[in-house]
This record gives structure tokens, C-alpha cells and sequence, in this order.
């Protein structure tokens, strides 16, 4: 079938076009997709940061709507609401069982070659028949989609998609990052360095569980705002230097029990490592390029004992956390509305990611059915 | 272990592969990384430069600098390993992201623009098996 999409056709040169879908093979699942997230791994791919096979359709934030399964799926039928998940684990491997689904390598295997798992891309272009390949087995920037049985999770009723698509990516990984990875504790101390969708979602976790001080640094004023609807209780204005001064004078000196770096610079990792406190946790949740490395004091280690770690997709387990995450919004207990503030065309993509770039979305949705 | 006895060995064995590259078609692809590339080697120490020979599409695609030679020529990207790494790299034995994960490899530059030619190196590394082959003394 003919499906709409934005394809990334090479590194900054975004264009929509007319694609070949395939239909679901065995144990793959068509999707139409409602509504996108605009994520900044979408925009490290652009720019080259995340060097991947171009064309390539990005997106990896999405909700919508099965609409055909090929044999043998049984997890979900034609008509089911689901949320994309852009890691779905193989299962049986050692990470798998050990309950680290995130690590699993089958999918960062075929991330890595922009393909399903079994290293065939379902989009191509009508004319030549070139693959198009697909962003981390999912491809949700185009109206439809097909992705492995293991990559859609079905929602509970009552998540509009608009809303939905956010618990695949930004929510999902800020909130796993503070529960699993930190395991933050009530009356913890937290700093969130960077408040895009991923480091508001951070915040909120952290003032679910009653962290406090909740300390939001960025150096947007605007988002520092939206931090504080969020769950900031402090903000600090990064840009001008003594960010860390700042955090340590909020902390009694000390440092904060656990530190969240939500960007993807070694200059901001460093920080979130130097800002915790000793036998605190510095968790790194941005993404740097493949090659860049981080300096920090090798001597804090034994004598500070504090952990540096970091944390892929939330640490979760997409098939239980998205519907709990879901039953939290509909509880009225988890925000997702105030974090989708502007909807976009297919064909804005551009537009979308330099508003994500410049801060002046929380984050931007793009709704491919118009 | 190395599989390289020394400089002049690694500079005389994978400096002469990658002089075949110059005349092959993957050779081509030097022109969409837009500038040169530095190998740094370590175990045994040892530099090799390609640097572009415009315009694209003509023979050979790039001069292949060894040692000393190479510091005539500012590189657009590096890449600094162990021999061993290197020689791996070429049998197609490494997997990039987790070399450059593990600091076996360290790259400075844009990455991205040599990324994007990794996917057309299939061919060579058989060819690199067979020069390794067909070359006298350890490896
Ligand atoms: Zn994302
Ligand atoms: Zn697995």
C-alpha cells in the first residue's frame, strides 16, 4: 500500500514522500499511526549525531491503531489502540531473562541497520524500489507503519493517541530513569540537568515519589517555567556558570542524592556527576554521539563511592510500565497533557524539531492523518 | 598480539591494501566523507592519511600518506586504535558501535560522514583477508 511519510533522505535533508508499505509478514503488525512524538534522538539523526542509514523514516514516538497482523500474532487484533515501542526485546537472550529487556541486542542490532529484525525495511520507494529504512523498528513520522508483534503495546481505554504516544519514548524513559535506575526515595534530593520531554518527565516522576529538593536546571527560561508545572521546587539558569554552586548552595554543601543528565553533553554529564553527593547516584540519560567521551575525576570514585551510571529507555519493561503508566494518567495522578503543547502536519516536521531545538514546545506532536 | 611485526610492517601491509582501495570503487567513496582521514595506530606506533584526489570519479580516488608524510595534511576526521583493532576492522570482525563504546576505538571529527560508508565496506573485507593471505610473514 501507498503511505505519506517524512523521509530523513540524507543527514538535514528532510522531505515527505509517497512510499511503498509491505504488508505484515509473520508475527509483524500494521499500524496506522494517530499521533507522533518529535523526540531529540529523532533530531540526532538528522544532524548525523546518531549515525544511521539514510533514507530513513524517523519517528519512534508513537500511538495509533492496528489495522491487519500477519500470522501468528495473537497479542493484538485489527482495531486495538496501542503505543509503539521502539526496543521490543528478543526474550530469551541473557539480558531478556535477567530482566533487563533494554539491553537486549536483537533490536540494537537492527536499529543499527534501520531494518525489522530479520533485516528487511518494510517501506521502499515506488519508483526505484530502494528500501527506506526505518527509525529503531518503528518509523512513526508516515501514516502507517509495520513494526514486530513485540513492538506495539495495547493501551487501556481512555488515552487519547495524542496523549498516548508520549508514554513510547519521553515519559517511559524520564520517569524509569527516577524510579528504577535512582530508585529515588521520598524526601531525596534530585537535579535534573536539561528539561526537555524527557527531563520534565524526570521531574515529574521525582515529585511522585516526594523527592525534595526537586532542582531543574536549563539554560531556557521558558522551560524552566514549564519545569516548574511540572515539579520543580528550585530552578537554576545554566549558561552563565556556577550551575554548580547553585545546586551544592540548595544542598547544604553537599550535593544532591541523585543527579539526572537529560541533554547528551560530556560537559553537563561531568556536571551531574560532580554535583551528587558522595555515595549518591549521577544517572545519564542524554544521548551523545557514538564517539564522544566524558572526563571526570577518577579519584571521586573510590573515595566519594558515588555511582555513575546511566539508563536506556527508562530501564523498563515496555509491556508492563506503558499500560501502568496509562492507569496513572487516567487516575489523574500523571500529567500528559500540559507536555504536548503544539500539534504538526506530516510535512512540518522541519518546522517541529527547530521549535524543539529552540525550546518553545515542550514537546512537539506530529499527527500523520492529518 | 599484533599481528603486525613493526611500523614498517604496518605501514608497508595495510598501507599497501589500502593503496589497492585507490584504484577500487569503494575507493570512490572518499569523496562524500569531504576531506581526509588520519588512521592513528598503536602496537606497533604507526600513521596512515588518505587524502582526497578531486575531482570524483577519477583514478586513483585518493593518495595513501604513511609516517612522517602525513603531518603534511590537516585530516577532516580521525581514527586512533591498536593495530590489532585495525586489522580486525578490515576482516570486518568489529562492531563499530561497540568498539567506539569500549575506547578500542576513538574517533574525532564528523563522525556521521564516515558512518554513512560503513554500509558499502562489505566487499572489502574479504579482499583484506585475501591480501592479508597472500602476504608472507605472521598475521
Ligand atoms: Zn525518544
Ligand atoms: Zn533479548
Amino acid at each position: 500500500m501507498r503511505v505519506l511519510a517524512s523521509v530523513l533522505r540524507d543527514y538535514e535533508d528532510l522531505g515527505l514522500e509517497e512510499l511503498e508499505l509491505d504488508d505484515p509478514g509473520p508475527g509483524e503488525v500494521l499500524v496506522r499511526i494517530l499521533a507522533a512524538g518529535v523526540c531529540h534522538s529523532d533530531y540526532h539523526v538528522v544532524s548525523g549525531d546518531l549515525p544511521l542509514p539514510t533514507p530513513m523514516v524517523l519517528g519512534h514516538e508513537g500511538a495509533g491503531v492496528v489495522e491487519a497482523v500477519g500470522g501468528g500474532v495473537s497479542r493484538v487484533r485489527p482495531g486495538d489502540a496501542v503505543v509503539l515501542n521502539w526496543l521490543p526485546s528478543c526474550g530469551h537472550c541473557r539480558y531478556c531473562l535477567d530482566g533487563r529487556p533494554e539491553l537486549c541486542r536483537q533490536p540494537a542490532v537492527a536499529a543499527q541497520h534501520g531494518t525489522l529484525p530479520g533485516g528487511r525495511t518494510p517501506f521502499r520507494r515506488p519508483s526505484t524500489g530502494e528500501p527506506v529504512y526505518q527509525f529503531s523498528l518503528t518509523g512513526a513520522f508516515a501514516e502507517r507503519t509495520v513494526v514486530p508483534e513485540a513492538g506495539v503495546v495495547p493501551l487501556p481505554p481512555g488515552v487519547p493517541a495524542h496523549e498516548a504516544a508520549l508514554l513510547g519514548c519521553s515519559v517511559l524513559t524520564g520517569t524509569g530513569a527516577v524510579w528504577r535506575t535512582a530508585r529515588v526515595q521520598p524526601a531525596e534530593s534530585v537535579a535534573v540537568l536539561g528539561t526537555g520531554g524527557v527531563g520534565l518527565n524526570i521531574l515529574q516522576a521525582a515529585r511522585l515519589v516526594s523527592a525534595w529538593p526537586r532542582i531543574a536546571v536549563d539554560a531556557n527560561p521558558r522551560r524552566l517555567e514549564t519545569a516548574q508545572g511540572l515539579g520543580a521546587t528550585h530552578t537554576v539558569l545554566a549558561g552563565q556558570g556556577g550551575e554548580l554552586d547553585r545546586i551544592l548552595e540548595l544542598t547544604d554543601g553537599t550535593g544532591v542524592d541523585a543527579a539526572f543528565e537529560a541533554i547528551g553533553r560530556p560537559e553537563t554529564m561531568a556536571l551531574a556527576f560532580n554535583a551528587t553527593r558522595p555515595g549518591g547516584r549521577a544517572v545519564l540519560v542524554g544521548v551523545a554521539p557514538p564517539h564522544v567521551d566524558l572526563r571526570v575525576n577518577a579519584f571521586a570514585f573510590p573515595s566519594q563511592a558515588k555511582t555513575l551510571t546511566g539508563c536506556w529507555y527508562g530501564q523498563s519493561w515496555p509491556a508492563r510500565d506503558i499500560p501502568a503508566l496509562a492507569r496513572l494518567h487516567a487516575a489523574g495522578v500523571l500529567t500528559l497533557e500540559s507536555l504536548a503543547s503544539r500539534r504538526y502536519r506530516l510535512d512540518q516536521l522541519e518546522e517541529a524539531l527547530q521549535a524543539m531545538l529552540k525550546g518553545t514546545v515542550t514537546r512537539a506532536l506530529i499527527l500523520p492523518s492529518g | 598480539m599484533s599481528p603486525f611485526r613493526d611500523s614498517e610492517d604496518l605501514h608497508q601491509s595495510l598501507g599497501g591494501f589500502f593503496d589497492t582501495l585507490t584504484t577500487s570503487p569503494e575507493g570512490q567513496l572518499i569523496h562524500r566523507v569531504g576531506g581526509s582521514i588520519l588512521f592513528i595506530f598503536h602496537h606497533p606506533e604507526g600513521r596512515i592519511l588518505w587524502s582526497p584526489l578531486p575531482p570524483p570519479g577519477s583514478w586513483p580516488a585518493f593518495r595513501v600518506l604513511r609516517g612522517a608524510e602525513t603531518a603534511s595534511v590537516e585530516p577532516l576526521l580521525t581514527f586512533e586504535q591498536d593495530g590489532e583493532t585495525a586489522h580486525r576492522f578490515w576482516l570486518g570482525e568489529i562492531d563499530l558501535a561497540q568498539a567506539l563504546a569500549r575506547q578500542q576505538l576513538r574517533a574525532t571529527g564528523p563522525l556521521s560522514r564516515a558512518m554513512k560508508l560503513l554500509p558499502h565496506l562489505d566487499p572489502v573485507y574479504p579482499r583484506y583477508a585475501a591480501w592479508v593471505a597472500a602476504r608472507p610473514g605472521p598475521a
